[in-house]
């Protein structure tokens, strides 16, 4: 049959870029971020974000269609940044959220938690 | 041009109740964007592995060939290994055809029933070529952790009648739930908002013992109760709260608004995780953090857009500066 595969939904196709970047042609300091194969799961982690940098004056992002695979991150920053800088910045600090996540949850993981548990049984 | 202001969070855990196939947390001091992130990726993003071809060699069962496909695809295997393992079309060692020994596990299935008697034919009859992989229930009667194991018949693929037969060769691959649901490692994946609740005491000394009971009675869910001892109103289960709003319409009709405040706490989230048996809970949860950590370095941008970006702005100033 037509049905188009399955893992087109979450593979690159081969020949186009994960990310591309594109600057606004009227305003200075804002752009747009065409992600690939990306959903809400990444769209709105980035969104919120970017909310966080007060350099940032407008963050957002769209899913233009659920059958294009793709998501929109629209950037504008003050002079104090650009939307290329707020997005890495963005990108670091939540890989450094998760860094610190994962960490805090190896500790409960391994051994602490049988301790803790140990502890409620005997008081 | 980089500056190094950071607005990292500092995100806290709280593991609550920990079982091999269930667990209940707190996560404090994060957004809801994470917390809901977490979840998408626990459903349909962690990596596990199923059955994903079946070649039949004999099928005189009452069951079609793809009827008894699809029900091996949702046969949860253990996939401790999933986060490691290769994805078919990424294997570079069996050129695509998703059999080698990196990318794949093969299962082989030969039941004939010579008996009067209905035979059941079970996970248990699948022979796995690689002692990690296996049904979860299998695997959890030798472990004996987990469920309870004993009345364990394992799960049931076709029933046979005599002379009927069923030999097949299973191909079970590396997936996410996003692929198809059969590779989603989660049952169950919820989170909600810490409730805060605050009893106006001063306001609640105003009811009659009776309205008191009224009032308690007309949460769905038993969130209040009446110490009594001293006839207060108190707060037995803040969680059970399902943001009904049911007690305070309850407290406006009695003409006491403002009796009870309940508010969300938007940056404290209470999870509970199931899961299938293919991945342990705890391990679900790690994994999704490792997996949105994968994500998110696949979208930062690579070299060659940013030097054409800077060539850009380069070429920019140079002609508002000519």
């Amino acid at each position: 049959m037509n049905a188009p595969d399955r893992y087109e939904r979450f593979v690159v196709p081969e020949g186009t870029k994960k990310v591309a970047y594109e600057r606004d042609t009227k305003i200075i300091n804002a752009a747009s971020f065409t992600i690939e194969r990306e959903d809400h799961t990444v769209g709105n982690v980035l969104r919120m974000q970017l909310h966080r940098d007060p350099n940032v004056l407008f963050a957002g992002y769209k899913l233009p269609h659920p059958l294009q695979y793709k998501i929109i991150v629209r950037i504008h920053t003050s002079s104090q940044s650009s939307p290329m800088q707020a997005y890495n910045q963005s990108i670091n600090d939540l890989d450094k959220e998760l860094n610190y996540l994962k960490a805090g949850f190896e500790v409960w993981n391994s051994g602490v938690f049988i301790f803790f548990m140990m502890m409620v049984t005997l008081t | 041009m980089e500056s190094t202001t950071s607005y990292q969070r500092f995100p806290k855990i709280k593991i609550r109740e920990m079982k091999d196939d269930y667990l209940k947390f707190e996560l404090h001091s994060t957004d809801t964007s994470v917390a809901n992130a977490l979840r998408r990726i626990m459903l349909a993003e962690v990596p596990t592995i199923a059955i994903d071809l079946v070649e039949i060699e004999a099928n005189s069962s009452v069951l079609n060939d793809e009827f008894i496909a699809h029900r091996l695809g949702l046969i949860p295997l253990t996939s401790t290994r999933a986060m490691e393992m290769r994805f078919s079309r990424d294997c570079d060692a069996c050129d695509g055809d998703g059999q080698c020994e990196y990318c794949s596990v093969e299962f082989h299935l030969s039941v004939r029933c010579d008996q009067d008697q209905t035979l059941d034919v079970t996970s248990a009859d699948l022979i796995s070529s690689d002692p990690s992989v296996m049904a979860v229930d299998v695997a959890a009667r030798s472990t004996s952790s987990g469920y309870d194991a004993s009345d364990n018949k394992g799960i049931i693929i076709v029933k046979l009648r005599r002379g009927q037969e069923l030999r097949l060769r299973a191909i079970a691959r590396k997936g996410i739930g996003k692929d198809h649901a059969k590779w989603s490692p989660a049952a169950t994946v919820t989170f909600m908002y810490e409730p805060d609740i605050h009893i106006n005491e001063d306001l609640m000394e105003t009811l009659t013992l009776e309205d008191k009971k009224n009032w308690v009675e007309s949460s769905p869910t038993k969130v209040f109760d009446i110490d009594p001892n001293t006839q207060h109103v108190v707060v037995v289960d803040a969680e059970a709260y399902t943001y009904d709003d049911e007690v305070i319409k309850k407290a406006e009709a009695m003409g006491k608004p403002g009796l009870v405040e309940i508010y969300a706490k938007e940056d404290s989230f209470i999870f509970t995780v199931e899961s299938t048996g293919a991945v342990k809970a705890s391990q679900l949860v790690l994994n999704a953090i490792e997996i949105l950590k994968q994500k998110l370095d696949a979208v930062r941008l690579s070299e060659d857009t940013v030097e054409a970006d800077d060539q850009f702005g380069e070429l920019n100033a140079h002609m508002r500066g000519g």
